[in-house]
Order: structure tokens, then C-alpha cells, then sequence
């Protein structure tokens, strides 16, 4: 079932390239249809898919479940805040850097981490973020401590003697659809290569992945870096949007979040976590519901999918496709 | 056909804690054999399986793959590198992936040549992928799961699933396989089905194969040569017939 | 030099009782289980605010208090084992992080939607120092010390000779085998249960009067704090927990004296990743249980 997602080039008589070509316009045209607070929850769902991405990757596709993913969106934000503030570097660097960043220091964390199972991955995950939230308080001459961050640029690109800024909500938009969607096409790559097909056996049974020649350590390690640098890209795109960071970037609530998106949207199909983003943050967001409430509301979630709904949407995700395509 | 052994094995031993499991066991299997290993629950037989293909590090001894010292080298190492594959007498298959899958999985790695490339999805890499269907459908064919080839291999009986790793098993071209109880729990009618497979792939494709097997009647016909292990160690070998007037070997069963 | 440390190490006694109290109940869940309770602090806290409302809703005194916290935290503890916990009997490990993680976001926000998210002042306890053996520590402290011995003391018993502490024992063996010979798991599990929630708020009754200040998110932290005692004690391991839990007392303690208050919180989790990559199976434990 996961392995749906490799079906999707198949060339027949179909609804999905007119479903395909509507979410194209109807994503074009968002800034027209919504108020500016409503596109503001769609910026930050977009936001939030990144990571999400990255953790689907780790959870849905190789299955193992990480809490680690808010410590890389942390490192992402302040890698991309320190670059922008101090040396003024173009957004694009910045993005770039974060991103490189988050994943290279997955290295040394995942070579110990990878080799612990099942509860004691999760909680060796969860102490990635609350260390990374440690050092941000008080790696003060770096990180300004609780204070955090503040005034970061909005994105400028340079290129040659052009440059321009995105500012306004509406810029933003459109610059954060264009990375959330190169983010989407870069996992659907992963996950259709001969790789993602590893992963998924990696899922189903490690040992007998090893023993038909997978070298699954190597790519658990790999699979948790790239996990990584997804989660820095989000974080680095989150930094620039609020334009302020603090060591609240790295809180486990972050990573709870995370996991609700892929779980709940449908773990190991990249549709359902865009649909998962979309509803778990975008449409909280615009209802403007009070972070606790959010909260309980998250709380009863988790309880949903663990008891009721093991695969989120999955299962629905799976029929809209399949009826798109008008064959069983 | 024989010559140098294709698996030669010294002094292997293996420890958990005070119990020696595997105690200085030397075993060759030659080129183009079917070579039998069989003794009674307990005498060390899966221990040693585990050790000889990279599962477990055995704590003394040696393993020579086709004249190659393969010891300590971990499982997917010598699947891959070595030709060596083994199965397992109870996780087979990828439960929640159909047949194809399965076997294309299987093949993978022997057509990749490193782990980076895997994650190419240029027309090499297509082309790689669709050389891999179209043996794995080959396969099952051969194997009579036709018409199941769709379904979930979870889905499937324990005698079809066995049947479907076995058919993995076959897609890289293996030099060398271990069976452990490749019979265990399945239907008597499929014996035959699995019998024949392993006639197949030791005659038309040049397999050798190591047996882990209680089913005697199978032992004495297939296997070439078969050795005894109990206590940890190696009690007779020899070729089926003379196993099976060997006094030692029928206390060790019967009187123990 | 040397009384400050008898000072800090006395202190760190006293945190370490803390954290056993809490930590004796998540890893006694664990047992019967096979879970991590990511919630567990959840249930300090909220004895904590059933002890502030009483004080301050309805005027009871500290004692009074103590009991009605406690009382609290058992029932919200049963309703949750009733609804949540009896289900994840032989569920896989993943399951169980995900359901106590989203318990722990009910019951902190639950609470901080009734009560705000602020900090609240704790009156009440026993806070007159007193001195022994040249350390001057508050009589709340002393209780603290010596409920957590007398609770020590008395899960010894418990588990040794009553019929649920052997219950307990056998399911923490073999949930199947239990089946088999009529033990009704889920019962135990959920009787586990609501004895480890209890704990954790008696811990957090009386620690209040020490801490002061009470807010909705406290519970938290003292999760973090608890995870590493128990891996660090052998999931599972009662006695190993306490000691688990005294060095981490004294550790931060010493920390915070010596190295900086900042670092006090990371010692635990810090501690934990070490111990995790140089012993997988914890300190006081002779086999992996998880």
C-alpha cells in the first residue's frame, strides 16, 4: 500500500492529471480565495510539512519513531538566524546551510542513537531536544539565551547585482508553496527509487532486509539525516518567517506535532501528510482555536490513531487515488 | 563436481554465557552439493546457521567462502558480497508487500552497486529495476504463485511463503544457500512443490545448499551428504545411508 | 568546603527522594506493561493542583490536603487506566509512547485551561528549618526523606508477599501465562497503575511546599527527570529506581552548586545518553527487558 505512490506515473484514462492540475491552481490562486490570516495557516502547515516530510521518511517509510525531529527544526532556525543576522547572507545560503547542518550533525547523534530499539531510540530521540533546548538557553554569546533571536531579515536574494526581498504575506506564500512543493517532489523521488524500496522492507522486517544483502545500519544512518535536513529546511524557512527564534523552537510539543501530521495523515504516503499538514496545522491555525485547547485536542488525536485509526488516513488516501484513477 | 569446497568451516564455537552452543565444529560443503545437517533440538544446529551466515559472531573458528575468509562479516555483507544467502525458519516474507516486491527487494542489492546508486532514478537505474521484474516474475511462475502474484505475501499460507523466499532467494544468483527447516510447518502436499524447487535451482542453476532439516525421509533424498551435530558437536558425517546405521547417531536420537 | 557539599549532598537526598517516588511508578507500569509512561509527571502535577485547590478553594489544611491531592490523582489515574491503559495490554511499544504522549497533553492543558497557565503560590506544609548533624534543612524535607523510605520500605512487602504485588510479578514475567492460569492482566495493570499515579502525586504534594510555586506545565520536566531514572535503574527494577534516583539527586544537586544552575536540568537526559550507549540495559539491571 505504501508502495502506491510508485503507481502514480502510470498512463491510462484517468481523473488524476485534472485533480493534479486543480491543486496547481487552486494552490496558485490561495492568496486570491483567502483572508490574510487564513493564508497565514496555510504558510505555517507548509511550514511544518517540511519536517514532517523528513519524519515520514524515518517513521512511515523505514519505520522508527523519532521525537528528535523539533531538535533539527531548532538547529535549522538558528543556523539560518545566526548566518542571516551576522553575516547577511541571501536566504537561499541560509536555507542551504540549515539544511546541510541539521543533516551533518544527524551524523554523530544517529551513529549511537541507531543502535538502541524500540522505547529506548524514542527516548534517546526526545533527549536530542531537550539538550538542544539546554544549549540554546545557555550558549548566551551565541544565542542570546532565552532572549532569543530577534530582528532576522525577511528572505533577500542576491543574484550578481539584483536582489530583492519577500515581504508580505503574500510573497511568502508563494516562496514557501515553491520550496514545500521542490520538498515534495524530492521525497517522491526518494521513496520511488530502488532506496525507497529498501526502506519499506527495512519497515517490514530488518533482518530479513539484511539477509537478502540490505545494508540496513546504513540506511537507517542515511535515512535519518536526510530526515534531518528536512527538519532544518523547516526550521530554517519558520525562522525567517517569524523573523524571531528562542529556545521554544526546541520543545517536544514541536516534535508531538510532527508526529500527529504523519500519523494521522497517513504514515508512508506522501499525500496524506500534505493532507495531514494542511489539516492538523493549517486548519487549527485558522480557527484560531487557544494553544491549549489545541493541545487536548492533539491529546485525543493520538489516542484516536493509536486505538482506532493505526493508519490515519492511509486507507482513505488510498481509495481517493484509486478511485482518481477510475480502476481498482 | 568436487574440488575446493565452496563453504569450509574450522573449529567454529559459540558461547551465550556458560553454554556452549557451538563447540569447535568443522564442516565443508562442496561445490554443487546438497549437504544435509541434521541433530536434536538443542545440538546447536540453528547456532551454528546463525554464525555461518553473519547473524551471530561466532567466538572462535573460521568461515571460507569459496576460498575467501568471510568470519565476522555481518549478514548483509556476505548476502550481498558473498553469494551466501540464508532463510529463516519463521520470518519469510515482507508481509504487507506483494509477491513481486518481494523478490524484487531481493534482488536489489546484487544489481546496485552501492548504496548511493540505489538512490538514483535515472534510465540505468529504471532499466535496472525493470531487469529485476522480469525475473522475479520468471520466478514465480516457476513457482506456481501466478495467481496469487498480487495479493499481500502475508496474506498467503506458510507453505506459499516459504515458496516465495525461496524464490528470492534465487534472484541474485546465489553460489551458496542455507536452509534452515525449509520444511517446518507446511502443508505435506507443498514437501513435494519445495523438494522439487531445490532439485531445480541445484541442478539448472548450480546452487549448492546446506539443510537444516528434521523431515528425514527429505534429508535422505536430497541431500548428498549429511552431517550430525550434537551437544554442540559434530557426531558422524557421511553420506545418508551410512547416517543412518551410524550407532552414535541413534542413541544421540533415541537414547540421548 | 566539606559542609557545603554534606549541605548539597543532603539536598540532593532529598530531590532523589522526589524523583524515586515518582520514578518507583512509572517503572513498575513499565513491568506489568511493557510501556513508558511519557505521562507520568502529569500525575505529580496534578496532585499538586488537588492539593492547591483544596488549600485554596476550600480552606482545608495541609494535611487534609495531602490526602485529597492524592485522592485526585488515583481517581483521574483510574479513569485513565479504565479508558487507556487496560487497551494497551500487548500492544507494540510504539503504541504506548504515542497514547501516554497524548495523555500528558490532555492533562497538562486540561489543567492549564482551568486553573491558567501562570505560576500559583503554595501555602501550606512544614517549613521550619531544623538542624541535624550541623545540616539545616526544613521539616517538609524530612518528610519527604522519610515517606520515601516508608513507601520503599512498604512496595518491598507489597511485592513480596501480597497477592497483587505477586500478580504483578507474574504478569511483569508473562502476560500469557497469566491468562493461563486465570491472573486478569488487565486488572493488574490497571491496579499497577493507578498505585504509580498515586505515588506521583503524593510526591507532588509534597514537594510543593519545597517547590512554592505550582504550574500546569511542572509536570513536564519531572518526566524528563524520571525517564533517565529509570532506564538508568533497569526498566522494571524497583530497588534499582531508588538508587537511580538518589545519584540523579545528588548529581544535579552538585551540578548545580558546582557547575552552573543552568545545567541542573540536562544532567538527567545527558546521564541517560551515556549510560544508553555504554550499557543499552541500564545500570542496576542483569538482563534487557525492553
Amino acid at each position: 500500500m505504501s508502495l502506491n505512490e510508485s503507481s502514480l506515473p502510470l498512463p491510462g484514462r484517468d481523473l488524476r492529471l485534472p485533480f493534479g492540475l486543480a491543486v496547481v491552481v487552486l494552490a496558485c490562486c490561495a492568496p486570491l480565495l483567502l483572508g490574510n490570516y487564513a493564508l497565514h495557516a496555510v504558510i505555517i502547515s507548509l511550514i511544518f510539512l517540511l519536517p514532517a516530510h523528513g519524519l515520514n521518511l524515518l517513521v512511515g517509510y523505514t519505520g522508527l519513531l523519532s521525537l528528535a525531529q523539533a531538535a533539527f527544526f531548532g538547529v535549522g532556525a538558528y543556523v539560518s538566524a545566526l548566518m542571516a543576522v551576522h553575516w547577511g547572507t541571501p536566504f537561499y545560503v541560509n536555507l542551504f546551510g540549515a539544511g546541510l547542518v541539521a543533516g551533518a550533525l544527524a551524523l554523530p547523534l544517529g551513529i549511537p542513537a541507531l543502535r538502541l530499539r524500540s522505547t529506548s531510540f524514542v527516548m534517546c530521540t526526545l533527549g536530542f531536544v531537550i539538550i538542544g533546548q539546554a544549549v540554546a538557553k545557555n550558549w548566551i554569546s551565541l544565542t542570546r539565551g532565552d532572549m532569543g533571536l530577534s530582528a532576522i531579515p525577511k528572505p533577500y536574494f542576491a543574484l550578481g547585482p539584483a536582489s530583492f526581498t519577500v515581504s508580505g504575506t503574500v510573497g511568502f506564500y508563494y516562496l514557501v508553496l515553491a520550496i514545500a512543493a521542490l520538498a515534495t517532489f524530492a521525497v517522491w523521488l526518494i521513496v520511488t527509487s530502488p532506496a525507497g524500496r529498501n526502506m519499506v522492507a527495512i519497515r517490514e522486517n530488518e533482518t530479513l532486509a539484511e539477509s537478502v544483502g540490505v545494508p540496513t545500519w546504513r540506511y537507517k544512518l542515511i535515512v535519518f539525516m536526510i530526515s534531518a535536513a528536512f527538519a532544518g529546511l523547516g526550521g530554517s524557512v519558520y525562522a525567517h518567517y517569524l523573523t524571531v527564534v528562542s529556545p521554544l523552537t526546541f520543545q517536544m510539543s514541536n516534535s508531538t506535532l510532527m508526529l500527529i501530521i504523519v500519523l494521522g495523515g497517513g504514515p508512508g504516503t506522501i499525500s496524506g501528510v500534505v493532507f495531514g499538514s494542511l489539516l492538523f496545522v493549517g486548519l487549527s491555525e485558522a480557527l484560531r482555536i487557544a494553544p491549549e485547547l489545541r493541545m487536548v485536542a492533539y491529546g485525543f488525536c493520538l489516542l484516536a490513531l493509536v486505538f482506532w485509526f493505526p493508519k490515519g488516513f492511509a486507507p482513505l488516501i488510498t481509495r481517493f487515488w484509486t478511485m482518481l484513477r477510475g480502476r481498482s | 563436481m568436487t574440488g575446493l569446497p565452496i563453504l569450509e568451516i574450522t573449529g567454529l564455537s559459540k558461547s551465550y554465557g556458560a553454554i556452549r552452543a557451538v563447540d569447535g565444529v568443522d564442516l565443508q560443503v562442496h561445490r554443487g552439493e546438497i549437504c544435509g545437517l541434521i541433530g536434536p533440538n538443542g545440538s546447536g544446529k540453528s547456532t551454528f546457521f546463525d554464525c555461518t551466515s553473519g547473524l551471530a559472531r561466532p567466538n572462535a573458528g573460521s568461515v571460507r567462502l569459496d576460498g575467501q575468509d568471510i568470519t565476522g562479516w555481518s549478514l548483509n555483507r556476505i548476502a550481498r558480497e558473498g553469494r551466501m544467502l540464508r532463510s529463516f525458519q519463521k520470518t519469510v516474507t515482507f508481509g504487507a508487500l506483494d509477491i513481486e516486491e518481494n523478490l524484487v527487494i531481493a534482488g536489489q542489492m546484487f544489481t546496485f552497486p552501492s548504496v548511493a546508486s540505489t538512490f538514483g532514478l535515472g534510465a540505468r537505474s529504471r532499466a535496472r529495476v525493470d531487469g529485476l521484474r522480469q525475473r522475479a516474475r520468471e520466478l514465480i511462475r516457476l513457482s506456481g504463485l501466478w495467481d496469487v502474484k498480487t495479493q499481500p505475501a502475508g496474506n498467503l499460507s506458510g507453505g506459499q511463503q516459504k515458496l516465495i523466499q525461496f524464490a528470492s532467494m534465487l534472484m541474485p544468483e546465489p553460489k551458496l544457500i542455507l536452509l534452515d527447516e525449509p520444511m517446518a510447518g507446511i502443508n505435506p502436499k507443498l514437501i513435494e512443490r519445495v523438494v522439487e524447487a531445490i532439485r531445480y535451482a541445484n541442478e539448472q542453476l548450480g546452487v549448492s545448499f546446506l539443510v537444516i532439516e528434521h523431515n528425514i525421509d527429505v534429508i535422505t533424498s536430497i541431500c548428498q551428504r549429511v552431517a550430525v551435530l550434537d551437544q554442540g558437536r559434530k557426531l558422524a558425517e557421511g553420506t545418508p545411508a551410512e547416517i543412518m546405521r551410524n550407532q552414535a547417531v541413534r542413541e544421540a536420537y533415541l537414547g540421548g | 568546603m566539606l559542609f557545603q557539599i554534606s549541605e548539597q549532598v543532603v539536598n540532593g537526598i532529598v530531590t532523589g527522594a522526589v524523583y524515586a517516588l515518582v520514578a518507583v511508578g512509572m517503572t513498575m507500569i513499565f513491568g506489568v506493561l511493557r510501556a513508558i509512561n511519557f505521562a507520568h509527571g502529569e500525575y505529580y502535577m496534578v496532585g499538586t493542583f488537588g492539593a492547591w485547590v483544596a488549600i485554596e478553594y476550600f480552606d482545608l489544611p495541609y494535611p487534609v490536603a495531602i490526602v485529597a491531592g492524592v485522592i485526585a490523582t488515583a481517581f483521574v489515574a483510574l479513569v485513565i487506566g479504565q479508558f487507556v491503559m487496560r487497551r494497551m495490554v500487548g500492544a507494540p511499544a510504539e503504541a504506548g509512547v504515542l497514547a501516554t504522549l497524548g495523555i500528558a497533553l490532555i492533562l497538562q492543558n486540561t489543567v492549564i485551561l482551568l486553573f491558567g497557565g501562570g505560576y500559583k503560590f503554595f501555602e501550606g506544609g512544614y517549613i521550619e528549618p531544623v538542624t541535624i548533624l550541623g545540616v539545616s534543612l526544613a521539616e517538609q524535607r524530612l518528610l519527604i526523606i522519610a515517606v520515601a523510605v516508608l513507601v520503599f520500605f512498604g512496595l518491598e512487602l507489597l511485592v513480596t508477599y501480597s497477592r497483587m504485588g505477586k500478580a504483578m510479578r507474574a504478569v511483569s514475567q508473562n502476560v500469557e501465562c497469566c491468562a493461563v492460569v486465570g491472573i486478569d492482566v488487565r486488572k493488574v495493570v490497571v491496579r499497577t497503575f493507578v498505585l504509580g499515579a498515586a505515588l506521583a502525586g503524593l510526591s507532588g504534594v509534597l514537594t510543593a511546599p519545597v517547590n512554592v510555586s505550582v504550574y500546569g506545565g511542572m509536570g513536564e520536566l519531572i518526566t524528563f527527570k524520571t525517564l533517565p531514572i529509570i532506564i538508568m535503574g533497569g526498566l522494571g527494577n524497583v530497588r534499582g529506581t531508588f538508587f537511580a534516583a538518589m545519584i540523579l539527586g545528588i548529581a544535579e544537586s552538585l551540578v548545580a552548586t558546582y557547575v552552573g544552575l543552568q545545567f541542573r536540568d540536562t544532567v538527567g537526559f545527558a546521564t541517560l545518553m551515556l549510560v544508553l550507549m555504554w550499557r543499552p540495559h541500564g545500570l542496576f539491571s542483569a538482563q534487557a527487558r525492553y
